[in-house]
């Protein structure tokens, strides 16, 4: 396996890191391993004054704390280029579509600062059918298997083609 | 009709009630990430949705006076950060449905609706209009987990923030604004002073709002709020007896001296317009001055403030010409309102 950073030389480190029970790990060979100081635990602790500051930034304003980034594979929002780093030292989403981009990294974040992380509210016309659809496939479904178990079959099939017909109609929904 | 030229349920306690609601275009970045000509697009798209519906009116706010801006601000049409932004802006109104949607605030649309009293109900059903029509050309940013999306994640799930404006001159004096925000911050709602936190200048008007978005219904929250406004107004109510109740007349003389202020003074400044609105306001509510109502009052403040007198009065050039022109101000709505 190529090392992750330079993707010339052979990775022989297995680098990982937890900061704030977010865990991340990169393979990588020697020489890259020792510029990221991997082998020096003081060195990135000193290394950088700032780095505690932009954590407190990030967490005063409810997000993940700072990254310093390792200069490894770094994700990038495709909608507005932004970085989970530049969010948090931000405290801000870049556009709507970081929300799917960083989902893993903000989940624990948007619980925190709402106490709980699902949308119980309103939502725009064709969720709202969507949401629909998904109560009468619930229902559906539930017939079919009292009917099964009645040994109903007759009324088994026909709503099992219920179902199968409104599954298909549900793909449509984004 | 402005929102302060209308009276409201439990108008001696409660000034307002204000529902905004926040929104995104799928496809557009916020902030600064969004370019002029993506903002110029998002105002265009919003724009041509309100074209030729009802009585709403556009503004490009980018190149309107500052101080129209201010004054808007001052009325409670939008938002300071809105009046002062210095982005592509646009506000999109109707005075009739006490809608103004301002577009490129913090978020693409903010929604905001405001009424007298305590109708949180009515306005969020005038916001929620506004915004089924936005959402029937536009294609706005959500998802099912995280509800709508927004450029800042303490606004995610409904968008929705739902603040109230009380007027707790006996919660003031009785020194229970503190555990009053203690047991409120329990709640997942918030009370900040109008002119800022700890300031005892802010003629005894606070703002109570949700913090939570995520997680509850709008209807839940709207539910919440109006029943801890209701508490919150029984017991404001008991203190204001129990002040008038006081038998040395220090209580009502000071009422009546802010009163005697009002109507005979011939220079005044906005801090002391503030302070005379609260007593006047108060001795209004508990009949101890029967000539004039909570609702003159609260129009007198919004009236009063620098940039609403700046653009009311050609005169009002600088700070003594408006604290004559707030004055005279003052005299004419308190003489009409004593014909009445």
């Amino acid at each position: 396996m190529l090392c992750e950073k330079c993707k010339k030389k052979e990775a022989t480190v297995m680098y990982k890191e937890s900061i704030n029970g977010h865990k991340s790990s990169y393979a990588l060979c020697a020489d890259c391993a020792a510029e990221i100081g991997a082998f020096d635990s003081t060195k990135k602790l000193i290394s950088d004054p700032f780095e505690n500051m932009n954590s407190l930034f990030g967490s005063l304003f409810g997000l993940a704390p700072y990254k310093k980034s390792t200069g490894v594979d770094v994700k990038r929002c495709n909608l507005c280029g932004a970085s989970f780093n530049e969010l948090a030292a931000e405290g801000m989403a870049g556009c709507p579509n970081c929300y799917s981009e960083f989902e893993d990294e903000l989940s624990a974040t948007i619980a925190r600062i709402h106490g709980s992380s699902v949308h119980t509210g309103a939502a725009p016309a064709k969720y709202m059918e969507g949401r629909e659809k998904k109560k009468q496939i619930e229902a559906v479904e539930k017939e079919l298997h009292d009917a099964v178990a009645a040994e109903e079959y007759e009324k088994a099939a026909t709503l099992r083609d219920k179902l199968r017909e409104l599954k298909s109609d549900e793909g449509g929904m984004k | 009709m402005m929102w302060y030229e209308l009276t409201g349920k439990d108008s001696d306690v409660v000034v307002s009630s204000r529902v905004r609601l926040a929104r995104n275009l799928c496809d557009y970045p916020f902030g600064k990430r969004l370019d002029e000509s993506g903002a110029k697009e998002i105002i265009e798209k919003v724009r041509s949705v309100f074209e030729g519906v009802g009585d709403y009116t556009f503004t490009d706010y980018s190149t309107l006076d500052p101080t129209v801006k201010s004054a808007e601000y001052e009325r409670h049409k939008i938002s300071r950060e809105f009046a002062e932004a210095k982005t592509p802006t646009a506000l999109i109104e109707s005075d009739e449905k006490n809608l103004y949607i301002m577009l490129l605030e913090e978020d693409h649309i903010r929604i905001q609706s405001i009424m007298a009293g305590l109708s949180l109900n009515e306005a969020y059903a005038s916001a929620s209009s506004a915004d089924t029509l936005i959402d029937s050309s536009l294609r706005i940013a959500y998802n099912e987990k995280l509800g709508y999306l927004t450029h800042c994640p303490t606004n995610l799930g409904t968008g929705m923030r739902a603040s109230v404006m009380m007027f707790l001159p006996g919660i003031t004096a009785a020194g229970g604004i503190r555990s009053l925000q203690n047991q409120l911050g329990k709640l997942g709602l918030t009370i900040r002073g109008m002119s800022g936190e700890g300031s005892a200048s802010n003629g005894c008007l606070y703002q109570i709002s949700n913090q939570v978005t995520l997680g509850n219904s709008e209807c839940e929250i709207l539910t919440k709020l109006t029943e801890i406004c209701e508490k919150i107004t029984e017991q404001e109510r008991s203190l204001r007896e129990k002040m008038k109740a006081d038998e040395s007349g220090r209580f009502t003389d000071r009422i009546m001296r802010s009163y005697g202020t009002m109507l005979y003074a011939t220079l005044i400044d906005t801090s002391e317009l503030v302070k005379l609105y609260a007593d006047v306001r108060l001795g209004a509510c508990l009949g101890i001055i029967d000539r004039v109502t909570p609702k003159t009052l609260d129009e007198i403040l919004v009236r009063g403030m620098p940039n609403v007198i700046t653009l009311e009065n050609r005169g009002a050039v600088n700070a003594n010409r408006r604290d004559r022109c707030r004055a005279e101000m003052v005299r004419y709505v308190l003489a009409g309102a004593s014909e009445k």
